[in-house]
């Protein structure tokens, strides 16, 4: 049969091919084919063929073993003898079971700092001048549930970052109800009691409290005890310690903010007081200049004397000079009668009046009111003072000097009112300016107050969100190990079928553990052999546990790794470093 | 024959370098002792492998199954896999090639020849024969007719674009021998096709 012959079909699309990609399912077919194969081997020995030679070898070792059970029993005995004194009492078989805690290198393990501490006084260490141990007085047991009197050796260690958490060897996946997940870490402690190496233990009633000082500052942690016996992390509560430290946090910046706002508000406050008080010393100002005016002796001028008309009536009176001083200088003055009075009658200077009697007249120094009485009859005219002849000569003298007088005084006077109104207004610019300053002063330090507020609350939320360190508060019931983690699922993004090789030798290794470092987060995943997961974008480096030794795929080769989409990762061998902190170093954390 | 002249599209998917050829018998030396480790290799040649297999098929699931079950035998065989100098993927085209062999002796009629107006073109260049339309139908019929190992030597290297080294690889020969078999297969076409016009 021919085949058919298609011209020009269509292709399948890339992603239509990597969407049918699944070496999970051919690795589960490998394993179902592989279990299937044994199955069958297994029925290979039900054969019967297969079991009577099995029966016939079995003879035969057994008749050998038997002969030389005979014959060489004496040198066996020698050999029973010397394992039962090299095995440890109490041993249990350990091969193929690793332990839980299992430090990659043992070399590079966080040692423990030892503090002996008098039971009956209780103790406060202070941990590499960081972490706080707080033990109460008389607060051990023994394994007999007896007080504990005298030294108690407290042994105490922390894990910080990822390389710590690498070289403890701590598990840190945590099961919950059969969902794995991986630890990210604010911290862990393990902390130790012994007493003539013999350990101890803490009374229900007299935690142990260890104020950690955590170098992750989040608040989305949890507290575990890691349960040795069940191999699991037992949750123990949620980690509120950054809530209190943010209640702290608050009531120190409520007290600062207040402090800073009494301080401010004080100097606003002060300000506005002086610019209150400007319009009120420029009104007093003001006053004390008018009053100096007021002050100021009043200068009136001179009456000029007039010279009497003829043919105008005049009259002659006795002037009292004391009610009318005015008139002093008017000596043999006589009244002439003003022109206003149109309805003058001449009789009237006929006429022996009972009484004379003047007062001011419309204009006042210039003329008066005469007012004539005789019996009921009642004249009133309007006169002027005037003089006649040598009188005249002689008052216009006297008015003359006294003219001169009154212009030197109102000269005096005008300098004195000038110099006044200088003082004034200078004081009033003064004032004006001091206004304008404290109105400018007073905008700067609004501003200034709510630049400061702006700092202040900047800073606050800075503060808030970049916590150099946070403490964590553990109460410890029992000694071990505690930690303040949080759960991450292992990435799901992409998967990188890794093949390991060393940069100097060029050869494959087989590792032990493969450490996936998250650089972003303080978090480890202990990977098994197999594929490693990742999410593009975040940034990895790797540790690989092969020959006992540490090997090294940098963040920036792991990242080329990637972008290269090889599946060859050349790691560098850690063969240099001595402890913890040298890893950290090399893993550039 | 020009045959050597002609531009074949280079293959950094099969064509290794001493340093690749080193490090995928690594992978496979590890793989060997954790099948997880195999992972690498699938995800390199998953796609070469399926586009081998549809290439000779119109199913594209019996082809992606097909695909599966490749890898599947490459993996249960690995223990028995000897790195003879030449790519992973020579070895997994012939248990595909094998694969395929198997599927078409049951099912005849699954079996298709797939190629480009283009391809066709370059045959009659190859076989020095000025391509013509009416040629076509004649080609096509002249391919079809070629026995088993011929049309795959023209699937390989026309309708594939595989140079000889890889060709002589996949199919076990030696570049040369491919190369002359590959010359013969031409001549024959030629003649057939003058044949077929007449």
């Amino acid at each position: 049969m021919e085949p058919k012959f298609n011209l020009n079909r269509q292709p399948v699309s890339d992603e239509e091919i990597n969407s049918k990609k699944d070496f999970g399912e051919l690795i589960k077919q490998f394993k179902k084919q592989s279990i299937e194969k044994a199955r069958t081997d297994e029925n290979f020995f039900k054969n019967k063929k297969v079991t009577y030679s099995t029966i016939i070898a079995g003879v035969a070792v057994l008749c050998t073993v038997t002969y030389f059970a005979v014959f060489n029993q004496e040198s066996s005995k020698k050999i029973a003898h010397e394992k039962t004194i090299t095995k440890p009492l109490n041993s249990k078989p350990v091969l193929g079971n690793k332990s839980y805690i299992s430090p990659p290198v043992s070399k590079l393990n966080i040692p423990y700092s030892t503090y002996r501490v008098k039971t009956q006084k209780g103790a406060t260490i202070i941990h590499n001048n960081s972490s706080k141990i707080i033990i109460p007085k008389h607060a051990f047991l023994d394994k007999k549930g007896n007080d504990i009197v005298g030294d108690v050796e407290i042994k105490y260690r922390e894990f910080h970052n990822q390389a710590d958490i690498i070289v403890s060897g701590i598990p840190m996946t945590y099961d919950s109800a059969g969902v794995q997940s991986h630890f990210e870490s604010a911290g862990m402690i393990d902390i130790k009691g012994y007493q003539n190496n013999e350990p101890v233990y803490i009374k229900p009633d007299k935690k142990i409290t260890v104020e950690f000082i955590s170098e992750q500052t989040a608040d989305k942690y949890n507290m575990y005890f890691l349960d040795t016996i069940s191999k699991n992390w037992a949750y123990i509560k949620r980690d509120n310690s950054l809530i209190q430290y943010k209640k702290e946090l608050e009531n120190k910046n409520a007290s600062l903010t207040h402090q800073l706002t009494n301080l401010n508000t004080q100097n606003i406050f002060e300000l506005e007081k002086q610019i209150k008080e400007i319009p009120q010393k420029l009104e007093q100002a003001k006053n004390d200049y008018s009053q100096k005016i007021n002050q100021l002796p009043k200068i009136t001028s001179p009456n000029k004397l007039a010279q009497a008309t003829e043919g105008k009536p005049k009259f002659e009176l006795d002037v009292d000079y004391k009610e009318f001083p005015e008139l002093a200088v008017f000596k043999h003055a006589v009244f002439e009668v003003g022109a206003e009075n149109k309805n003058y009658n001449p009789k009237v200077g006929d006429i022996t009046w009972s009484s004379a009697e003047i007062s001011q007249g419309p204009v006042k120094g210039k003329n008066y009111e005469l007012t004539l009485k005789l019996k009921d009859k009642v004249e009133k005219l309007i006169v002027y003072p005037v003089l006649t002849g040598t009188n005249y000569e002689k008052a216009l003298k006297v008015y003359e000097s006294k003219f001169n007088e009154y212009q030197k005084l109102i000269l005096k006077r005008e300098t004195e009112e000038l110099r006044l109104k200088n003082e004034f207004e200078t004081k009033q610019a003064t004032y004006k300016n001091q206004e304008k300053q404290l109105s400018d002063r007073l905008v700067k330090e609004k501003i200034k107050q709510a630049q400061q507020k702006e700092i202040k609350l900047d800073k606050d939320f800075k503060e808030l969100g970049t916590l150099d360190k946070v403490t964590r508060i553990f109460e410890i019931s029992k000694f071990g190990i505690y930690n303040s983690d949080c759960t991450n699922q292992l990435p799901q993004n992409a998967t990188l079928h890794a093949f390991f090789i060393t940069n100097k030798e060029k050869i494959h290794l087989k590792t032990q553990a493969v450490y996936l470092i998250c650089h972003s987060k303080n978090l480890v995943y202990h990977l098994p052999n197999g594929p490693i997961p990742y999410n593009p974008g975040e940034v990895y480096s790797i540790c690989v546990l092969a020959n006992n030794k540490l090997y090294m795929c940098d963040k920036g080769t792991f990242a080329t790794v990637i972008a290269s989409h090889t599946n060859k990762i050349l790691l560098t061998e850690l063969d240099n470093i001595q402890d913890a902190f040298e890893l950290k170093k090399a893993i550039g954390i | 024959m020009l045959l050597d002249a002609v531009h074949m599209e280079f293959s950094p998917r099969y064509h290794h370098t001493a340093d690749m050829l080193l490090e995928e018998q690594m992978i496979i030396e590890s793989a060997k002792q954790n099948p997880e480790h195999f992972g690498a290799i699938y995800d390199k040649y998953y796609k070469p492998i399926f586009g081998y297999i549809y290439q000779r098929m119109d199913c594209k699931e019996t082809a992606f199954d097909l695909t599966a079950q490749v890898f599947l035998k490459a993996l249960t065989n690995l223990e028995k896999y000897e790195y003879k100098g030449v790519p992973f993927a020579s070895w997994l085209y012939r248990i595909a090639h094998s694969e395929l062999m198997q599927l078409f002796r049951t099912q005849k009629n699954l079996r298709t020849v797939n190629a480009d107006i283009g391809d066709l073109k370059h045959i009659c260049e190859e076989a020095e024969e000025e391509y013509m339309e009416q040629y076509k139908g004649s080609l096509m019929t002249v391919i079809k007719q070629l026995p088993e190992e011929q049309l795959q030597l023209i699937e390989l290297r026309f309708f594939e674009k595989r140079p000889f080294k890889e060709i002589a690889e996949i199919m076990d020969l030696t570049e040369t021998n491919a190369k002359v078999k590959l010359s013969r297969i031409l001549e024959r076409v030629k003649i057939l096709l003058t044949k077929t016009s007449k």
